[in-house]
């Protein structure tokens, strides 16, 4: 009998003997290496032997009778330490076993990342056994807290079981979200939300800069700084194939042991499987393959033709109540096209990504009964183009249920809160629909909900929809854009009552029909966002339009201007003499706007950070000529000099316009004060215009000057300028709190009615907290975009494009 | 897997009976009465109405009901089981959404010489806290588990919580959160299954059986998927877990069972939405006596079924 030697009795080498075996029980004479001190079992059921839902016992797949019965000679918990090919010998710690033929399945080793604190006791990794015990073990102390770094599949499980085994759980990831590599935003948010569900905290693009402790470990540092205190520290970022022995013995190895479709390596008697090989370049991270491989191993040792060949994988995680499933590659590309559908109620997430004809990706959440089918899809490269349409809905198509434009509605909880102004939620109104409120009047008299600014009446008529079915005809509202059903107002209104804080929410939440929005919602959703929950949401760049992300306006011939601040309108001579030489160095053309401030009109892309700095060295800072935010705020010279001034116009102006800068708002906000009803600041067709009186101060509001003409109506008036300054700053909040994208204030205010703006202004406690929640926004937002960018690492994405491949590169 | 099972396991449930709505009233529908012949007798002339007796507490209440001592309380055949030994029972009410579709009733009895657990588990501020339970002889657990809390996520009841699904632990004595574990292994529990019960009316509840070695509440154990968002639209259902004294482990992840309604005892389940008790025949009760096999509702749809057999 010829002697056949296996180092490591892993999940791959397992099923090579089942094969060998079955075919040919008589061909070789095995001896099985195992660095750990036992035989094979199914290591992916070590998550469950965790958690406690398994028995090791039941995760065994060969035991002592099979090895027995096979005449295969065990050395567990021996190490090999050397392959001498020339004598054709293996050498194991305890002594040398000859070999003809040699199995390479040594699998990987976890990957540890070299921070300080790395070795302490209480750090583990996550790949045997003795981790999985060591784990249940730490598991046992009241009131124990682990945090587990990296939220790939691995990481997740760990958290999973330790917060069933009691711990208190933190899981650090790197990544923007969850399992990024199997798994687009839209699915990472709903797994995200079902382990917070657990009660387990998700940290992402979290970095971790050191582990803490003295004796063991007691803490994990980010570089944020944040601490963490852990008595149990998992690390879970990844795995490295364990190919020392093949590489000391110099076979081939790239990044693992190579090897050819018969999986033998560089010499004809030695063989690998497993995740310690590299086959075409693709490394192994999945037992799916490896289970090919290990056929074809075993047919190539017994001298059969066999060839392996790569193969999609599917992806499930195996935490209990977490549904998820993910095959192919759904990155967006050029000529792909998705098919999305969520169900809000059910948390449920399906997205195919087609290419041409064929289905390349899947990602589902929530509800993955056809994941098999659309693996299938994917690996046989089938046409769908005759199923297109009915696709998503599975292979069971039976006239599917279609993408119900209410779902989101439907699926409120009876308290989310539907009319703001007045606190009415969905119970609400509901119970009054089921009273007899059968039209939106019945329920505005019966509740008062949509009875003051009017912008949740949209909800109010589709929570009747949802209630009384086809009994009540919806009128037609028109949407955002085409990934939505929702009009602008039943979004931002569904943004407060369900506290959605992040885009990844929105989407999944209200059922948005592509997987992230387009260009016409996402920077309406982005604004909406930032204006709700400023400290909670982080802008996000992308989704602004170019003259926002570039902070300046691109001119007709591709050149942007640049206009520096200047507060109410007033300038001195060391800033004109700062914006004269930045004209001339950067070649620049200077025109004086009508509002009231200089501009440098064809600065190149590439000069824009230096202009901004030299500016910022001057004092200046930017004027956000391309923002939907505060423009300017025109003055007259005022009491200080006209013999008609009442007040000091400019004054106000400046103190006004040093209040709200750097705020960004639906549309952008124009203001202007003038010191005497002669008007010269022109502050009656301004957003917002305040005329000065000798008894004080008449604001005005919802003015313009564009293709439509309005003068504004008057708002209040008021004695003081500390009130004219908080009547203002209400004003403006509420406008960025209630309108829709892209309404200046005058068409919101014709929406909502001038007497619901006074009615919740005249409030003062109203007023107070509109002002307060301003300030909370300013406190994030009042910065200054050119003193950001002009430093050098931010100033490199302006570099012509063709160093912007480089730094892609680097 | 514990092989060395004896034949004669005293089992720490004694009754179990399933009760259905007919009219305005609950009626037998099918029930394993393990030989007590005269308490079976006098069950099949009962019925109740909605508050009336146990089983028509819980269906009035819309919540599992523990009952310990019948002398004296609202239980209706109370002479019937004392003269059968019977002296506590829990009762579990089945809705889809707000549609009461049964209630099983357990009984035990003979408390001083069998260990088990039935515990009702309910959500108050937040956390999971003992509403009540029966223990048998396993006293100190039984204070220790009236002195714990659950939070989301953690042990057994928080799990189910937590995931919506119901779960089986193995081998309670090793870290089954603290204290807890190392009282159940003192009293010999070793496995585990933790279901949701659905209260249409308001509040959170989970129901655990916490099976012992001696005195077994079943010696196999399955759970069953039938969610659409697993199976489909076809009304079948997946083993997802499951282990047997003398099976060994039932779940095989390349080999998924699949049962379709009416086929077998949990197709009789999937067919009916209403529990059934099934037993004197071994062939549909895998090899053992009898089976309680269980649905469980989530948004008025049958979600899970789980089974116990003994
Ligand atoms: C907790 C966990 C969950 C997982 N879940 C999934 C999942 O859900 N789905 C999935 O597809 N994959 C999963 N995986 C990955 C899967 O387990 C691996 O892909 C698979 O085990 C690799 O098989 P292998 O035979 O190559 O290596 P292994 O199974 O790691 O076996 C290698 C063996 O070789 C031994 N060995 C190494 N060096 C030596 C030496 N010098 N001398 C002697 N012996 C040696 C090791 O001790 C080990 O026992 C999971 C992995 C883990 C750890
Ligand atoms: C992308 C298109 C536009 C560009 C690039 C542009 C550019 C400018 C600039 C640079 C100024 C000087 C403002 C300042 O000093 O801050 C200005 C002023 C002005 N713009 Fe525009 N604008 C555009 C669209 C519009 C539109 C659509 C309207 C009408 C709704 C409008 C109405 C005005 C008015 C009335 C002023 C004078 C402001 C004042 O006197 O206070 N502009 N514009
Ligand atoms: S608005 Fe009145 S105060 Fe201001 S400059 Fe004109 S005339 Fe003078």
């Amino acid at each position: 009998m010829k002697k056949l030697v296996v180092i490591g009795a892993g999940m791959a080498s397992g099923r090579v003997l089942e094969h060998l075996f079955e075919s040919a029980p008589d061909a070789y004479e095995v001896t099985l290496f195992n660095a750990e001190n036992r035989g094979n079992y199914n290591r992916i059921m070590l998550s469950p032997v965790l958690s406690g839902e398994k028995s090791y016992e039941e995760i065994v797949t060969h035991d002592e009778a099979w090895y027995a019965a096979n005449k295969v000679t065990c050395r567990f918990g021996e190490h090999v330490v050397g392959i001498d090919r020339a004598r054709k010998v293996v050498i194991g710690q305890n002594g040398e076993v000859p070999f003809d033929k040699l199995l390479i399945a040594t699998g990987s080793a976890p990957f540890i990342i070299p921070v300080q604190g790395k070795d302490l006791p209480g750090v583990v990794s996550y790949r045997d056994l003795d981790d999985t015990e060591a784990m249940i073990e730490a598991a046992g102390t009241r009131d124990a807290k682990a945090v587990v770094i990296g939220g790939g599949l691995l990481g997740l499980e760990a958290a999973a079981g330790l917060r069933l085994r009691g711990m208190d759980v933190t899981v650090l990831h790197l990544m923007g979200h969850l399992m990024e590599r199997q798994l687009d935003e839209a699915a990472g948010y709903l797994l995200k939300r079902d382990l917070e569900k657990r009660g387990i905290r998700v940290i992402t693009r979290a970095s971790t800069a050191a582990i803490l402790g003295e004796e063991r470990v007691e803490g994990v540092l980010l570089e944020d700084s944040t601490g963490l205190k852990a008595d149990l520290v998992v690390m879970a970022v990844g795995i490295r194939p364990e190919a020392r022995l093949a590489t000391d013995a110099g076979l081939e190895t790239g990044r693992a042991i190579v090897v050819d479709a018969q999986m033998v390596t560089s010499d004809p008697d030695i063989l690998a499987v497993g995740e310690c090989v590299e086959f075409d370049g693709n490394l192994f991270g999945l037992v799916a393959p490896l289970y090919d491989q290990a056929k074809v191993a075993a047919a190539t040792l017994l001298g059969e033709p066999s060839a392996f060949v790569m193969r999609e994988t599917a992806t499930k995680l195996k935490v209990t109540g977490c549904d998820l499933f993910s095959a192919g590659d759904f990155a967006e590309k050029d000529g792909r096209e998705d098919i999305v559908y969520r169900d809000p109620g059910r948390g449920i997430y399906k997205r195919l990504v087609l290419e041409g004809e064929k289905l390349v990706g899947a990602v589902m959440y929530g509800d993955t009964a056809d994941g098999g089918w659309f693996h299938g899809l994917i690996k046989d490269q089938t046409d769908i183009s005759e199923m297109r349409e009915t696709l998503i809905f599975g292979p069971a198509y039976q006239g599917g249920a279609a993408l119900d434009p209410m779902a989101a509605v439907a699926a409120l909880p009876a308290d989310a809160e539907i009319c703001g102004c007045n606190g009415v939620c969905k119970g609400r109104i509901v119970e009054a629909i089921e009273g007899g409120a059968h039209s939106l009047d019945d329920v505005r008299a019966v509740t008062k909900a949509s009875g003051s600014c009017g912008t949740c009446t949209g909800l109010v008529e589709q929570v009747l929809a949802v209630t009384l079915g086809d009994a009540f005809e919806l009128p037609t509202a028109k949407p955002v854009c085409g990934c939505t059903d929702l009009t602008h107002e039943d979004v931002r209104r569904l943004i407060k009552a369900q506290e959605l804080k992040s885009q990844p929410a929105v989407w999944q939440e209200l059922g948005w029909k592509t997987p992230n929005g387009c260009h016409v919602c996402r920077p309406a959703v982005n604004f909406y966002l930032l204006a709700d929950w400023p400290l909670e949401y982080q802008d996000d760049p992308q989704s602004r339009f170019v003259n926002e992300r570039n902070h300046a306006n691109i001119q007709k011939d591709g050149t942007y201007s640049v206009m520096p601040r200047m507060w109410g309108g007033m300038t001195n001579p060391e800033e004109l003499i700062a914006i004269a030489e930045a004209a001339k160095k950067y070649g620049a053309t200077v025109k004086v706007t009508g509002g009231q401030r200089i501009d440098l009109l064809g600065v190149k892309k590439e000069d824009l950070p230096a202009i901004w700095a030299d500016l910022n060295g001057a004092g200046m800072v930017s004027g956000h000529a391309y923002s939907k935010g505060l423009r300017t705020v025109k003055t007259c010279v005022g009491s200080d000099w006209c013999r008609f001034g009442t007040q000091d116009s400019t004054g106000l102006g400046i103190k006004l316009e040093k209040r709200l800068w750097g705020s960004w708002t639906p549309h952008k906000v124009k203001l202007a004060v003038s010191g005497c009803p002669r008007n010269c600041a022109e502050a009656t067709c301004k957003d917002v215009g305040v005329v000065c009186v000798d008894s004080g101060y008449q604001v005005g509001v919802g003015g313009a000057a564009g293709m439509d003409v309005k003068e504004t109506e008057r708002l209040v008036d008021v004695a003081t300028e500390e009130e004219a300054i908080e009547w203002t700053v209400a004003f403006v909040q509420l406008y960025r709190e209630n309108a829709k994208y892209l309404d200046r204030p005058y068409k919101w205010i014709a929406k909502v009615g001038l007497d619901w703006v006074k009615e919740v202004l005249s409030d003062p406690a109203e007023r107070a907290a509109l002002v307060g929640r301003f300030d909370i926004s300013q406190s994030v937002y009042q910065k200054d975009p050119w003193a950001e960018r002009a430093r050098p690492e931010a100033a490199r994405r302006f570099l012509p494009l063709a160093d912007l491949t480089l730094e892609a590169a680097e | 897997m514990d092989q060395a099972v004896g034949a004669d396991v005293r089992p720490f449930i004694q009754v179990s009976e399933v009760w259905v709505p007919e009219g305005d009233r609950l009626v037998l529908a099918g029930g394993c009465y393990g030989g007590l012949d005269a308490f079976e007798a006098s069950s099949r002339h009962e019925s109740f109405a909605k508050g009336e007796g146990l089983p028509g507490k819980a269906w009035d209440e819309a919540r599992p009901v523990v009952l310990k001592g019948f002398e004296g309380s609202y239980f209706k055949r109370t002479e019937a089981a004392s003269a059968a030994g019977l002296t506590s029972a829990v009762a579990i009410p089945v809705f889809a959404g707000a549609k009461l579709k049964a209630v099983l009733v357990v009984l035990c009895g003979d408390d001083a010489n069998r260990t088990g657990a039935i515990e009702v588990w309910q959500e108050k501020d937040g956390l999971l806290m003992l509403d009540d339970g029966y223990y048998g002889a396993a006293k100190h657990f039984e204070w220790v588990s009236q002195h714990t809390h659950f939070p989301r996520g953690q042990g057994l009841p928080g799990g189910v919580w937590a995931s919506e699904t119901p779960m089986l632990m193995r081998d309670l004595g090793s870290g089954y959160r603290f204290i807890r574990s190392e009282s159940a292994g003192r009293a010999g529990l070793t496995t585990g299954l933790g279901l949701p019960v659905p209260a249409p009316l308001k509040g959170t509840y989970v129901l655990t059986l916490l099976s012992a070695r001696g005195t077994p509440i079943a010696r196999r154990f399955e759970i069953w998927d039938a969610r659409d968002a697993k199976v489909g639209k076809e009304n079948e259902a997946v083993l997802i877990d499951g282990i047997c004294a003398r099976d060994g482990k039932l779940w095989d992840e390349d080999n998924t069972r699949r049962v379709a309604a009416w086929q077998g005892v949990i197709g009789r389940v999937l067919g009916t939405g209403v529990p059934v008790v099934e037993s004197g025949s071994p062939g549909l009760t895998a090899g053992y006596d009898s089976v309680v096999a269980f649905p469980i509702h989530r948004g008025g749809e049958l979600a899970h079924v789980v089974a116990w057999y003994i």
